[in-house]
């Protein structure tokens, strides 16, 4: 018997339906989101009050804090800064389904390259930004390659390699700042300032804006979003990494060279990450000393996580994020534990966040809703 | 020379056993959860909790004994949130590990200081310590420099044990290599009948249980006191010696106890004007290559099996 089923359609109508369907998908997430903040942000509400503070107060002080002065304005925009930079590199191979957790590493090893560059080479103006920000994309690039090769090539577990590389890039940063960029007779464990024309210009500078050190690195992640976003969504490349990501078996089938693309990603994801570290060198701080990048190589794990490594949406949750650690601060000066506070609300939201199932229960839900209609 | 000198002393030795321990059993912790496929990130956050919970509650109850069982029973309790989440929730693992390390980095900082009135740390507070050997067997205080190397804590001395435990566990039970079979191909397990949900669960407690004595030997045996993130990466470097150890309980251990020799060492040296830093790099680059090696080596394994299988099939059919 032959078939009655007809073999065209009308591919626009179901571009469509499939379109819609995907944005009803995306929405979902985005109220799960919401609504997981949310309630992370009750539960510290009601811990507060639990402890006889005042929860009103803590919260004021929590959600108009890093608006209620300038500089503190500034805090939360070159905060939220390095978040996005590294947020950005790390839902790249995110994306893949590989959990790089090397961006710690990747920055720091990225900063101490253009540091060479940017302390000891005098470089014409633009010159001076653009050669220690490449030396640094190019750091962390083969810094990704590494673990990336040893995951796509010999399946050596990718996050003890990267937590490898991050121990030894720290060490060797302590090293190298300690014995050979900290000057003779100095007493303070630092490095000499970069080079004037190595140095990103705040707003203050610029514009007579005091927004603290927040500066023109910025651009770096508004090229860096719309550059992750081209790249994940307009290129070969990044339809084998969504397609690596979706089903890696799949993936291979269909003829994609995945080792190939996951070693890449890996590369690509350690080229952008490198960015938060240049950044810091030579728009923040201007110099290297210990502690220098603190705890952004993680907290960018949650930046691209909110945001379900959506390029464009890291840097909401990045501004996110970095509100709600300014607004920790805040807190911290009234209440004394505001910034322990706002760690485990963050927890609370990780945590609820990656429970998958929250989103596909609601997807069963409407489509059982849709079968009986 | 001198530092030679150092490496041979008994005190070195000792100092070695002392610091190795907290590592060691976390490790044996990682390993479990890592051969039956869900590993266990969170070990660090796990020690912290265990750490805090232990001094706190021996504060409390001025017994050591219950302060250990109190960390060791809300370290598991975090492992059980980490399974819950994992197995249940359909949380990826990994996202999961580091929300728990977070809460806990955060929570103890929380609960110490709503406590002590402090954040730094509950030094204010007279805390347990477990008992070392000499308080069982006074008489090991005289046998000079072997004193001084036996008379460590017991949770060291269970260190050892437990490696054996463990390999015994893995290798010779019905329900180890159950264990072993999931993380191996899960699938497989699932076709012969495991309950492949319930030995998952049970990898994770495990390794929740074996961190927490790991944690509650830092606050309670190591040092006197809880203080703020006072694991400094011990659960990480545990995560290392289980790909250094080639993923077998002597070679857990073996290996935790290098990474314990790179950091008394780099302790000792921090006295002699040799860069430290470059010293605790070592296990760290070791731990690359044995992750290298290992995964060469597995890669040779299965190529030799499926050759094998090939050859006998073929002669099957001549």
């Amino acid at each position: 018997m032959e078939s009655t089923v007809p073999l065209s359609f009308d591919r626009a109508a179901a571009r469509k339906v499939v379109q819609a369907e995907r944005r009803r998908s995306t929405l979902i997430d985005v109220g799960v989101t919401l609504a997981t903040i949310f309630a992370a942000l009750l539960m510290g509400f009601v811990v507060i009050a639990l402890l006889g503070k005042d929860p009103v107060r803590a919260y004021e002080a929590l959600l108009t804090g890093p608006l209620t002065r300038l500089g503190r304005t500034g805090r939360w925009l070159e905060l939220a800064t390095n978040l996005i930079l590294v947020g950005l590199g790390v839902s790249i191979a995110f994306r893949a389904r590989q959990f790089s957790l090397g961006g710690q590493g990747q920055m720091v090893a990225g900063a101490i390259v253009a540091a060479l560059i940017a302390i000891y080479v005098p470089l014409p103006p633009l010159l001076g930004v653009l050669l220690p920000i490449a030396a640094a994309m190019a750091t962390g690039f083969l810094l990704g390659l590494l673990p990336g090769a040893m995951k796509a090539y010999l399946n050596a577990n990718e996050i003890v390699s990267t937590l490898m590389l991050n121990a030894i890039v720290l060490r060797l940063y302590d090293y190298i700042l300690t014995f050979h960029l900290k000057p003779q007779g100095s007493e303070t464990t630092r490095s000499l300032p970069v080079q004037p024309t190595a140095q990103l210009p705040t707003f203050y500078e610029l514009l007579g804006v005091d927004l603290g050190r927040f500066n023109l690195g910025v651009v770096l992640v508004i090229v860096g979003a719309v550059g992750v976003w081209l790249l994940l969504e307009r290129t070969p490349f990044g339809f084998a990494i969504r397609t690596i990501g979706a089903n890696e078996k799949f993936a291979r089938y269909g003829g994609i060279d995945t080792r190939r693309v996951i070693m890449l990603a890996f590369a690509a994801g350690g080229a952008v990450s490198a960015l938060a570290g240049v950044h810091l060198l030579l728009g923040v701080h201007r110099r290297l000393f210990l502690d220098f990048v603190g705890n952004i190589g993680w907290d960018g794990i949650t930046v691209a996580l909110l945001a379900r490594n959506n390029p464009l949406l890291v840097p909401l949750s990045g501004l996110f994020y970095a509100y709600l650690l300014v607004g920790g601060d805040r807190v911290e000066q009234q209440a004394q534990v505001g910034s322990e506070l706002v760690q485990v609300i963050q927890a609370v939201i990780i945590l609820l966040i990656t429970a998958q199932v929250l989103g596909d229960w609601i997807r069963a839900w409407r489509a059982r809703a849709q079968v009986e209609v | 020379m001198e530092a030679i000198s150092v490496i041979f002393s008994v005190a070195f030795v000792a100092a070695v056993l002392r610091v190795s321990t907290p590592l060691i059993l976390p490790a044996l912790g990682g390993l479990i959860s890592e051969l039956g496929g869900v590993i266990n990130i969170a070990l660090e956050g796990i020690m912290l909790v265990a750490a805090c919970a232990g001094v706190l509650v021996s504060v409390w109850t001025q017994s050591a004994w219950l302060g250990a069982i109190a960390g060791v029973a809300l370290g598991m309790f975090i492992a059980l949130v980490l399974a819950f989440f994992h197995l249940n929730l359909k949380a990826d693992l990994i996202l999961a590990a580091i929300a728990l390390n977070l809460l806990a980095s955060g929570g103890t900082i929380f609960v110490v200081y709503l406590v002590t009135g402090d954040k730094s740390s509950t030094s204010r507070l007279v805390s347990g310590q477990m008992p070392f050997l000499s308080d069982f067997i006074p008489s090991v205080r005289e046998l000079g420099d072997l004193g001084r190397l036996l008379d460590q804590n017991i949770l060291t001395y269970a260190a050892f044990v437990l490696t054996a435990l463990v390999a015994l566990f893995l290798y010779r039970t019905r329900t180890g290599i159950h264990l072993r079979a999931v993380g191996e191909n899960p699938e497989a397990a699932r076709s012969v009948g495991i309950n492949v949900r319930r030995m998952q669960y049970l990898a994770l407690l495990l390794s929740g249980m074996l961190a927490a004595l790991g944690g509650v030997y830092l606050s309670m045996g190591y040092v006197k006191f809880f203080a703020r993130d006072m694991t400094g990466g011990r659960g990480f470097i545990a995560l290392a010696a289980i790909y250094l150890g080639a993923r077998k309980p002597l070679g857990v251990l073996i290996a935790a106890l290098v990474f314990g020799a790179a950091e008394a060492l780099s302790i000792q040296l921090g006295n002699l004007r040799v860069p430290t830093q470059l010293v605790q790099i070592i296990p760290y680059f070791a731990t690359l290559a044995a992750l290298v090696i290992y995964a060469v080596a597995q890669r040779q394994r299965a190529l030799a099996r499926q050759r094998a299988f090939l050859q006998s099939r073929a002669a099957r059919q001549v």
